[in-house]
């Protein structure tokens, strides 16, 4: 089983806890990653669509080469290039349009073959939870957890959940959290903006959205918040002190990426899955952790 | 059937204060919530208060949230409700002030927003016989925005307006896209100058929620990124998010992806000290747990050049 892996910035740069994470769990669960290197930014649905869906082209069309489909550590790159692949694999006129004006030059070519997937997806989808739940060697048994998916891993439901069978990708975090022994502390506004991009334009209401979400899962009695989106964990682990300032309300709630969860049920502890990298201090899990195995 | 509806009420000529009436009733099996409502209102409580008016999904007027989710009272089917549980709570909108009962202030919620975005058309020349004409062809992908009936799901579904209510939102800012879009429209940045003030586009997180909720399938959400792409490519006159955009594309022009640190610093503006000291309280904590990335030290991707040119060709296509 084997991946084009494309990491996105943010794994290496405002979280570098998370590259190294995947890689390990990956490298556990006997998922093969080739690394893209040579390509750029999605553009994180900051940058318009006019320039980064040729750019976009240009990674599908390098993966295409390679005969693999992308693999993602991130909700937002995921559904920036999903909704690319979405509009260049539809409109094949589009399609040759951005092959002729921009991969040409190159000599690239996209046919539209490339699928994009994140580690979620991939561990439902392809790799199988059978197989998962045979390698799983701590039971996160007696832990709360939040599930936070990130609002670029929902919708558009063209580019996201295209048949009826994929609408399952909206429950794959809950169901994950039953299936690594832990329970679910459930919060309304688990598939909903964290608030993250609005943070230039209006950081008042991006920290309102910061402590809506964790104060409600602090309430519900988690223990820690799970994300597959590290801009979502920049915002609520890294601004969640700025979000409690705002509020007067402590919140304290730790956040951890979906690959380090996903690690700590296989059996890394806590430093091999670089928890103490966290803004929110993250000890109350390492202990409850290490007293499971 | 037997049906027995919990209506949110309040009385602002009585305490004001939100409670609840029960209503037993016997209705047609074909009944929908606004048949039961009228009934109601005629046989049992003649001091309830909702709006409704065409009966056949047109107009709008009865929105309201039945069991939890928004729907137009007079297409929602109670059948199809009673099947889970014998009892229907009828609730205003969201986050709406509510003048009486199930009656909510449409004017603040929409019409107020709406009217800001500048929501008509300003031609080059005097229309010819009182008529703008234009070809067919070219106002397809307006008559799709032009089927908003203004029914307020969008805004119910929006993430922003529930933490902030005097965001426009995604009703307004799609009339802004009406009418931007406008092939007949003399200046295209109009509209989107206005709503590039604090409170329109660049307050939306483009959650898609909206277009989720949109019975017409407008897709507000998508007309609100094209208002953006539109911004960026004409010149953002948003200060602090065309410094933070500026920068995010320098970033990718120039080394391919993204140099958070960069951004960081330059989205608060390299002069704006009282910006730059806010950051640091985390920047020193993200520093002490080896995770701040340091700016303009990160190097270029392999093939950076290549990404720069598509940038660049992409960037003059659009002027
Ligand atoms: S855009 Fe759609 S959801 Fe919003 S008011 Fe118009 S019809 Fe209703």
């Amino acid at each position: 089983m084997k991946y084009a892996f494309y990491p996105g910035c943010v794994s290496r740069g405002g979280c570098p806890e998370l590259y190294p994470s995947a890689v390990k769990v990956a490298d556990k669960l006997g998922i093969e990653l080739d690394e893209l290197k040579s390509v750029g930014c999605t553009g994180a649905g900051v940058l318009p669509q006019n320039i980064t869906d040729p750019i976009n082209a240009r990674t599908f069309a390098k993966a295409e080469q390679l005969g693999l489909p992308i693999m993602t550590i991130c909700s937002t790159c995921t559904g920036v290039m999903a909704q690319a692949n979405y509009r260049l694999k539809d409109d094949p006129n589009y399609r040759a349009k951005i092959n002729r004006e921009y991969l040409a030059d190159e000599g690239l070519e996209y046919k539209g073959t490339t699928e994009v997937k994140h580690l979620l997806w991939v561990l439902f989808e392809d790799y199988g939870i059978e197989r998962l739940q045979s390698l799983i060697q701590r039971p996160l048994k007696g832990l709360k957890v939040s599930p936070f998916y990130g609002c670029y891993l929902r919708r558009p439901p063209e580019a996201i959940t295209p048949t009826k069978e994929l609408n399952r990708r909206k429950a794959y975090l809950d169901e994950l959290i039953g299936i690594l022994g832990a329970e679910m502390a459930d919060i309304s506004g688990k598939g909903k903006c964290c608030g993250f991009p609005i943070l230039s334009a209006n950081e008042e209401n991006s920290l309102a959205m910061v402590a809506k979400h964790t104060g409600e899962s602090k309430e519900k009695g988690a223990d820690f918040m799970v994300t597959p989106c590290p801009l979502c964990h920049l915002n609520l682990d890294g601004n969640q002190s700025r979000a409690e300032a705002q509020t007067g309300k402590e919140i304290d709630l730790p956040i951890l990426h979906l690959p380090q969860f996903v690690g700590l049920a296989l059996g890394f502890n806590p430093n091999e899955m670089n928890l103490k990298r966290h803004i929110v201090s993250t000890t109350d899990v390492e202990s409850k952790v290490s007293m499971m195995s | 059937m037997q049906v027995t509806f919990k209506v949110y009420r309040k009385d602002p000529e009585k305490d004001g204060k939100p409670g609840r009436s029960n209503y037993t009733l016997e209705l047609a099996e074909d009944a929908t919530v606004l048949d039961a409502l009228l009934k109601i209102r005629d046989e049992s409580d003649s001091t309830l208060a909702f709006r409704g008016c065409c009966g056949r999904g047109y107009c709008g007027e009865c929105m309201m949230r039945v069991n939890g989710s928004a729907r137009l009272a007079c297409t929602a089917k109670v059948p199809d409700y009673i099947k889970k549980g014998p009892e229907i709570s009828l609730d205003p909108l969201r986050n709406v002030p509510v003048i009486k009962d199930l009656v909510f202030d449409w004017d603040a919620f929409m019409w107020n927003k709406i009217k800001e975005v500048k929501p008509w058309l300003e031609t080059e020349g005097s229309p010819v016989n009182g008529e703008n004409l234009i070809a067919d062809a070219a106002m397809q992908d307006l008559r799709k925005v032009m089927s908003c009936f203004y029914c307020g799901m969008c805004d119910e579904g929006c993430t922003v307006l529930p933490v902030d209510f005097d965001f426009l939102g995604p009703a307004a800012l799609t009339k802004a896209y009406r009418f931007a879009f406008d092939p007949r429209n003399k200046d295209s940045r109009e509209q989107v100058k206005i709503v590039e003030k604090p409170k329109g586009i660049w307050d939306c997180v483009h959650c898609y929620e909206a277009d989720e909720h949109c019975p017409r399938g407008i897709e507000p959400t998508k007309r609100i990124v094209a208002l953006r792409d539109r911004a960026f490519n004409s010149g953002i006159t948003h200060e602090a998010v065309a410094r933070h955009h500026a920068s995010f594309a320098a970033s990718v022009k120039e080394s391919g992806w993204l140099d958070e640190g960069r951004l960081a610093v330059e989205s608060e503006g390299l002069t704006n000290v009282k910006g730059l000291m806010k950051l640091l309280p985390t920047a020193a904590k993200a520093l002490a747990r080896g995770k701040a990335p340091i700016p303009y030290m990160h190097s270029k991707r392999p093939d950076a050049d290549k990404i720069k040119k598509i940038f660049e060709k992409a960037e003059q296509e659009e002027k």
